[in-house]
């Protein structure tokens, strides 16, 4: 793997309670590019991914040992501000989660919570970031209308322009288009492809065809193990590992 | 929705060999009637010829629907993709079995200038690479098409050994030269069918191994 790694995880181990979610997971995830977590459901893909911007401190019983390091920093160090990380490393949930406001106050919220107060400099970043979401065109003549309004993958998208607003270096999207139709799908995989131009992204996908289409190296995980990890065309055409092999073609069980 | 996929794929493999299985056949049956100058049998092959082209369109539709409605990947992918190919290079030598039934009528009037050169041991060779070539695909095991680029080159060998003997017989007496300018035309055939067997052993061992190799 020759590009320069963004997140890089070394042994790591995350127990809920007595339970061993990941174990000895060591990986490096490329800068600018996509990468896409598979396996079956509750083998750790959501669990590693909540683990890179420390979504798992705010469940009381997980227990982490290893390390995650961005741009090769422990993002546990006891130094670490655990909001400067989630500012560098942005999240896409599973269901769209815009806030009940306008659209315009749900792209600015993250900026101003961030110091920015000055109207023009927050409506340069709210277009930007709606544009980068691809989203502008759609919304710019309604930016005070209630973002609910919108449709679920207009949602998504804003969720995206959100997170794109504070400047992240690292997205995560944790199936960010499970519950958005094909159409809504097409546009946010291709809008995936475009941010990974200047942002990394994370995609945790049930959908194996998402992960073909839309990212350049694919995680196969399986009972908390990362079993294969390799650029994606190589899984998808000829794994390494016989677990893969199986899990891809369906041969499960 | 999963098995289903898996027994339409083993189906699919049944329908190429079934397809194999014909080209070397109308192989088989148009050197046999070339030898026996027998010209109702090569006349048989003409038949086979609508037969092997509607396998060849009936395979790459079931590839193309397999691919629609079931998105494989890894091995199950190579298996189609190999199919794809596989069955032009039978189709192929489905059809230079037919090229050569088409000269035989030409050839049954007297008999055979120098036994029939070496065309039935060359005859025997591509048979038994094609025939290996299939087996590999069947069991996707490469063990039987370990040794096929040294069987391509002795059927080079051969072909030019051919040539050269069939001159020889023009030279001796112009009256030959029809029925050797035929020879020589069916061993290119036979070399050719030996060129699309180590073609299909390609795609077999990428089915197998998922790596692309070159066999000369």
């Amino acid at each position: 793997m020759g590009e320069s790694a963004i997140l890089e995880t070394k042994c790591l181990n995350l127990w809920y309670g007595q339970k061993h979610a990941l174990i000895d997971i060591s990986v490096r995830i490329p800068k600018n590019t996509v990468t896409a977590l598979i396996g079956p459901s509750g083998c750790g893909k959501s669990t590693l991914l909540r683990c890179c911007n420390r979504m798992n401190d705010l469940i009381d019983s997980s227990r982490v040992t290893g390390e995650i390091l961005f741009n090769g920093n422990d993002i546990h160090d006891p130094r670490a501000d655990v909001y400067t990380i989630r500012e560098k490393i942005g999240m896409v949930f599973q269901k769209p989660n815009p806030f009940p406001k306008s659209i315009y106050d749900n792209v600015a919220y993250g900026p101003r919570i961030h110091g920015v107060s000055e109207k023009k400099v927050l409506d340069r970043i709210v277009e930007d970031s709606l544009r980068g979401a691809a989203l502008w065109d759609e919304v710019k003549d309604r930016l005070y209308e209630p973002a609910l309004a919108l449709s679920g993958g207009q949602q998504q998208r804003l969720c995206i322009a959100r997170c794109l607003a504070v400047e992240p270096e690292v997205i995560l999207m944790d199936e960010p288009c499970s519950a958005l139709d094909p159409i809504a799908t097409a546009k946010i995989e291709d809008l995936i492809i475009q941010i990974a131009r200047e942002h990394t992204v994370v995609i945790v996908t049930h959908n194996m065809q998402q992960a073909a289409r839309a990212s350049e190296y694919t995680g196969f995980m399986y009972l908390g193990k990362l079993i294969e990890f390799d650029k994606t065309t190589r899984i998808f055409e000829d794994p390494a590992e016989e677990l893969t092999e199986n899990y891809i073609t369906g041969r499960f069980g | 929705m999963v098995d289903k996929s898996h027994t339409e794929l083993a189906s699919l493999k049944t329908d190429v060999l079934e397809m194999g299985y014909l080209a070397r056949d109308m192989l088989d049956r148009s050197l046999e009637a070339l030898e026996s100058r027998d010209v109702a049998l090569a006349g048989s092959i003409e038949e086979d010829k609508k037969r092997i082209s509607d396998q060849d369109h009936e395979i790459e539709q079931k590839c193309l629907r397999l691919i629609a409605l079931y998105q494989p990947m890894a091995k199950d992918l190579r298996t189609i993709a190999a199919s794809m190919k596989v069955i032009t290079n039978l189709y192929r030598i489905g059809r230079y079995g037919k090229d050569i039934a088409i000269v035989v009528p030409d050839l049954a009037d007297a008999p055979h200038v120098g036994n029939l050169v070496s065309i039935p041991h060359m005859g025997d060779l591509v048979g038994g690479m094609v025939t290996d070539a299939l087996v590999a695909f069947e069991r996707e095991d490469l063990a039987a098409i370990h040794d096929i680029v040294e069987r391509e080159e002795a059927v080079d060998a051969l072909r030019y050994s051919i040539f050269r003997e069939c001159l020889t017989y023009m030279m001796e007496d112009p009256k030959n030269i029809t029925r050797c300018t035929n020879y020589v035309m069916i061993a290119r055939y036979l070399e050719r069918c030996g060129d699309h067997a180590c073609k299909i052993a390609e795609k077999v061992h990428y089915m197998v191994t998922g790596e692309r190799i070159e066999i000369r």
